[in-house]
This record gives C-alpha cells, structure tokens and sequence, in this order.
C-alpha cells in the first residue's frame, strides 16, 4: 500500500468574520492525483497555502509524510513540497536557468549559489529539465522575453529540479487560454507520473479536473462538499456545486 | 454644518495663508535700497558673458582639466558612496533578518545610520574634511561619499522592501535562504530602478563636486570661483559650459543603460 503523503485534521481558518475552512480532514496517499474544484471564495486557495506552510491554520493538524508540517526546516520542506502558481512566480530580469536552477538552492551553499549567479553550476541539471519541457533553445533567454505558457514551463523546470514528492499547484493555467492550459496541465500530469511524485491542484474549470486528475475534491463555503474518485463525479454533483454561487453571481451582474 | 467645514476646510486654508502673504507686504520697506542699483549693470556683464564665453586655448585647457578633475572626484565620491549604500541598504531594508523583531531592530539601527549620513550637506561634509585632512582630494571623496551612502542606501532601502512578493515567496518555496533569497530575487527583481537611480544621483554627484570646490579643492566650482572674483563673467561662463556638458554627458550615459535595462 502506498504510504500517506497528506494528513488534514480538523483544518480551521478564519479571517476576521469569514470562514476560510472549518473543521477540514482528509488524507491524500503518495502517487495520487487530486483536483481541488468549488465556486470561488470556497477556500480552495487557503487550503494550498496551508498545505505550503505559507498560511498557519488557527486549528488542527497537519502532518505532511508522516511527520507535523511545522517540524520541517525550510530547506527539509523544500524536498518534500513544491510549489507552482498562476504566474509572476519568477524573476522575469533574470535568464531562464537561473529561474530553473532555483529549485536547488535548497541544497547549495551560500557561497556556491553566487558562483553559480556568475557561472552557472550544474548547468546540466536545467537544460535537462528544459529539454523535457520542449524549451530547451531558452537556455540563456531573459525570462521576461517568454510567452505565459512558456513561462509555466519554467516554472515546471524548477520543480523538476528542485524534484520535491508532493507538488502543489495553485491555479497553475488560469491565466493561460485553453489550448496552453491543456498543454502545461497534460505536461505537469505527465512529469508528475515520471517522478511519481503526488498532485494537488487548484482549479476553477471542471472540465481540467476530469480529464487529468484521479480523484477531486470539492469544496464549498470552506467545507468539504464532496470527495471522490474523478469518474464518479456526477454532472448534478458539479452543477449543485456550483449552482447557488453562480446564481448568485448572475443575479449581482443583472 | 461641520460637513461643510469639513469640505470646505483646503479653500479656508488657502485663504488663510494669502492673508498671511498679503499682511507680509506691509513690514516692506519699500524705498530705494530695495534692490541694488549696481545690480543692473552687473546683470547685463553676465548676460554678455553668456555669449561671449571666453574661448581662448589657455581656458579651454584649464576648463578641460577642471572638468576632469571634478568628474574624477565625483566618480571616486560615488564609487565609494555605492559600496556603502549597497551594505546599508541591504541591513536597513531588513530583508536578511530571521525574526520580526530581529527585522525591525536591524532596520532601526541602520535607517538611522543613513539618516545620520545623510542629514549633513556635503558642503559641510567638505568643511570638516578640509579642517581635518587640509585640501585634499580625500577630503572632495569623502564629502560626496558619506551623503550620497546615505541617499542612495535609504532608497536602495526602499526598493529592496518593495520588490513583488510573489517571486520571492516562490523562491522561498524552493528552500532559498536568507542570502539566496537576496541574489536569486531582491537583487535582480530591484536592479533596474537601483542602477537608474543611482545613474541619477551619479549626476546630481557632479553638479556637488563642482560646487564643493568652491571650498578651495580644485575642479570646475574653484575655477569659477576665482574668475568671479576677477569679475570675469565670459571666463565663468566657459566653466559653466563645461559643467552643463558634463551633465548632459552623464544624462545621455544613463538613458542608454536604462534603454539597455527596460528592453
């Protein structure tokens, strides 16, 4: 049996009046691919930075391979978790590989990651993961000279290096128009098969989920509104989901 | 009522302060002392010497090497003044500090340092290094030196702190440390305003260098100086030349790295 990557229980998060999440618990075995879908202002986006450490739970427990989030080091977490988001995660001012090898600064000393801002270090480690996703001629391009998607594709290239075994993804393709979108999607599900790594991605079209991910996890008004393998997931199930929000929304538009 | 006040609150202080001005106007004396009689004809001197600068070989020459000698001093001044506002700048903008408290005590300390630097002209700056060195060119470095660490740290300062956050938090993610985070993200997302500004303050550098050598030290404001005193206005106006051609010089100098930083 694969081993537990994940461990939610009893998440709670409150921002003033509103609640993020309340009293969230499930458990996400290695290897497994899960789309966190539901209506915008469900939690989906505090639940990953919980998950990333980047926001603290006012309670509950998180345990990431088995040990409390918050034992881990930075630099420990950075091996087990990564992180990719919509956009603007990289320094556009610098070239590529730099924004590449930045997935080993984790384990580069001090003075070995100012050796490699002059020289390169482990060159081959980034154009290695730039040739798997097919930007492999941007080596040493400005990395605010590339397109949207080529820049997810970096972002990509980072993780690959920095090679962490449980990858969030938070919205990873809503900037991008849908044929990018199913491009960087199939390419991250792809690698993440290759590494055997595990997934937990954010997403705001259903369809996506479907199609790429193994098991999703819907959230509503920061509850758990349903959890299930993709297949099963019903057309009603979605359109309840969705249904009183987008009213909602219908009706705040008209 | 006090709605109205309050809306209306600018337009009364305005008021305000133009009846301060216009009561001002009465504790004029106005009689004939009121502006130099002399003054006119020295105007007019000057005016001439705006088109008639003194061309001569021997003031070109001495234009020539006054001009070098303030760049030099202003180059020196804000070589040195560039190492220590990139120091400065990086422990006062708390970046590399761990905790919050660790972060604002460190910025504290250091803001207050730069302020201190900075808080003294550089003409003053001058005096003191000329009352302990003598006329030195030491004394021109340091004068520029000290002031322009001061500005050029506080704003270094403020554009590390201000850089977006999101790329900073990604490389975080990454397992960056404190120092990582400087090189990998603050440095290079923060540079191109840096370099800009500083090629700014690298002008305003000459102008201080010309007009510090008014204090004895050489270079185009000493020049100026002695032709003024000899009331030789076409001489002044050779040197004032010169120093707007070197401004203009460095003014072109930066728009060409700024093209190269934007693009």
């Amino acid at each position: 049996m694969a081993k537990v990557m994940v461990k939610l229980d009893g998440i709670r998060k409150q921002y003033g009046e509103t609640t993020a999440l309340s009293s969230l618990s499930f458990q996400v075995d290695q290897g497994e691919k899960i789309a966190v879908i539901g209506p915008s202002g469900a939690g989906k986006t505090t639940l990953l930075n919980i998950l990333a450490r980047i926001v603290e739970p006012d309670e509950g427990r998180l345990e990431i391979d088995d040990q409390p989030a918050h034992r881990y080091t930075g630099r420990q977490f950075a091996h087990k978790v990564g992180v990719i988001r919509q956009q603007f995660d990289l320094v556009g001012s610098l070239p590529v590989i730099h924004n590449v090898l930045a997935g080993r600064l984790k384990d580069w000393g001090f003075f070995k990651s100012c050796l490699s801002f002059l020289w390169p270090q482990e060159r081959h480690l980034a154009v290695e993961a730039l040739a798997r996703v097919g930007l492999k001629d941007k080596v040493y391009e400005k990395t605010a000279h590339l397109s949207g998607g080529e820049q997810q594709r970096v972002a990509l290239s980072r993780l690959l290096v920095q090679r962490p075994e449980l990858i969030l993804a938070d919205e990873p393709v809503s900037a991008l128009d849908p044929a990018r979108a199913h491009d960087i999607l199939a390419m991250l599900v792809k690698l993440v098969e290759e590494e055997q790594q595990t997934l937990i991605a954010t997403l705001h079209t259903v369809e996506y989920a479907k199609t790429y991910f193994d098991r999703i996890i819907a959230l509503r008004d920061g509850r758990l509104y349903f959890d299930l393998p993709a297949s099963e997931v019903t057309d009603e199930q979605l359109s309840q989901l969705y249904h009183l929000s987008e009213l909602n929304q219908y009706v705040a538009a008209h | 009522m006090w709605p109205l006040i309050d809306f209306h609150k600018k337009n009364v202080l305005t008021g305000l302060m133009f009846l301060v001005f216009l009561s001002s106007l009465l504790y004029i004396d106005w009689g004939p002392e009121l502006i130099h009689a002399g003054g006119g004809t020295s105007l007019w001197q000057m005016v001439k010497g705006m088109f008639t600068p003194d061309l001569s070989g021997d003031i070109l020459l001495l234009a020539l090497v006054a001009s070098w000698q303030t760049l030099v001093y202003a180059v020196a001044g804000m070589t040195l003044a560039i190492i220590f506002a990139f120091g400065f700048g990086t422990l006062a903008s708390g970046v590399l500090a761990q905790g919050s408290l660790g972060r604002s005590g460190l910025k504290t300390f250091f803001r207050g340092v730069l302020g201190f630097m900075r808080a003294i002209h550089e003409l003053v700056w001058a005096w003191l290094f000329v009352a302990a060195f003598g006329l030195t060119p030491f004394a021109a470095v340091f004068a520029i030196a000290i002031p322009y660490g001061g500005i050029l740290g506080r704003i270094f300062a403020d554009m590390l702190s201000d850089v977006p956050p999101q790329p900073i938090r990604a490389l975080q993610a990454a397992g960056a440390s404190r120092l990582q985070l400087l090189i990998y993200g603050y440095l290079p997302l923060a540079a191109a305003d840096m370099t800009s500004y500083t090629m700014y303050r690298f002008e305003c550098a000459i102008r201080s260098s010309a007009i510090m050598s008014f204090v004895g030290l050489g270079g185009l404001g000493y020049q100026i100086d002695l032709s003024l005193h000899d009331l030789k206005y076409s001489e002044v106006w050779t040197f004032l030349y010169f120093l707007i051609g070197l401004v203009i010089v460095v003014d072109l100098w930066s728009q060409v790295i700024r093209k190269r930083l934007v693009a």
